[in-house]
């Protein structure tokens, strides 16, 4: 397989979870905020 | 919302561009993808550290505890995208030099940083009280500022080193690096800014609210 498939494709993996983890987070202290 | 699937769909797009549509650097080759990942994670460090610098300074002329946020949520990720940038460089060293760490001094004066700025988070976990740690920790900052640039620009330029980034402005020197290079890489700094900023909004609005919640806990009887 193409080595650069593969880094590009944990390389949008780990953005992926990055971005959800940081959308959780944001979410998690809009909640906070509100009570 | 629409702002954070934008900043999502910016960057997977200009990964996938680096990856897929931009061609290799004459003499970097495939390691050339690693550009996309690494200079923006060391610049958004520099970045984060003025950052810190800047609040922990204002901090000391206004005595705003909010100022002390912003510079503890920049020193913070200032040190997070500098392993960052180590690790993807450390990964590009073994594909280019045969070793994961060779003590180039680009890979010593991060690691020097990295100390600097390890020991700013240890000083504020180690001091109670408020305004004593956002002063001890302002004071400490802006004299820890003062070895940023030497650091990152000044000290590897005085040694030989086997660090491309000579390579890099020549091949890409504003003309001669292929253009579909530069929008890639300019896209993914665009990017990873935008990242910090969201990431750095977040940890302040956290330590406001741990703030708050403290300040509850106190005046309950």
């Amino acid at each position: 397989m193409d080595g650069n498939l593969v880094v590009l494709g944990v390389s949008l993996l780990v953005w992926g979870l990055l971005f959800l983890y940081l959308l959780r987070l944001e979410r998690r202290i809009r909640d906070l905020e509100k009570r | 919302m629409l702002a954070r699937l934008l900043l999502f769909l910016w960057m997977a797009l200009a990964l996938a561009a680096g990856f897929l549509w931009a061609p290799a650097v004459v003499g970097l080759e495939e390691t050339t993808r690693v550009l996309y990942l690494h200079i923006p994670s060391a610049w958004i460090a520099v970045l984060a550290l003025t950052w810190s610098a800047v609040h922990s300074a204002l901090y000391l002329r206004t005595r705003r505890i909010g100022h002390d946020d912003h510079a503890a949520a920049g020193a913070g990720l200032g040190v997070l995208f500098c392993i960052a940038a180590t690790v993807s460089g450390s990964v590009w060293a073994r594909a280019r030099w045969g070793a994961w760490w060779n003590w180039d001094p680009r890979e010593t004066t991060i690691v020097l940083l990295l100390l600097v700025y390890g020991a700013y988070l240890a000083l504020r976990g180690a001091i109670e009280g408020e305004e004593r740690r956002a002063r001890l920790a302002a004071v400490y900052a802006v004299l820890a500022f003062a070895t940023v640039p030497f650091l990152v620009f000044v000290v590897p330029r005085l040694y030989d080193t086997l660090h491309p980034s000579p390579i890099v402005p020549q091949a890409g020197g504003a003309g001669t690096m292929h253009p579909r290079v530069w929008i890639c890489f300019l896209a993914a700094l665009a990017g990873f800014t935008g990242l910090f900023f969201w990431m750095e909004s977040l940890d302040v609005r956290l330590r406001r609210r741990e703030r708050s919640a403290a300040a509850e806990r106190a005046a309950r009887p």
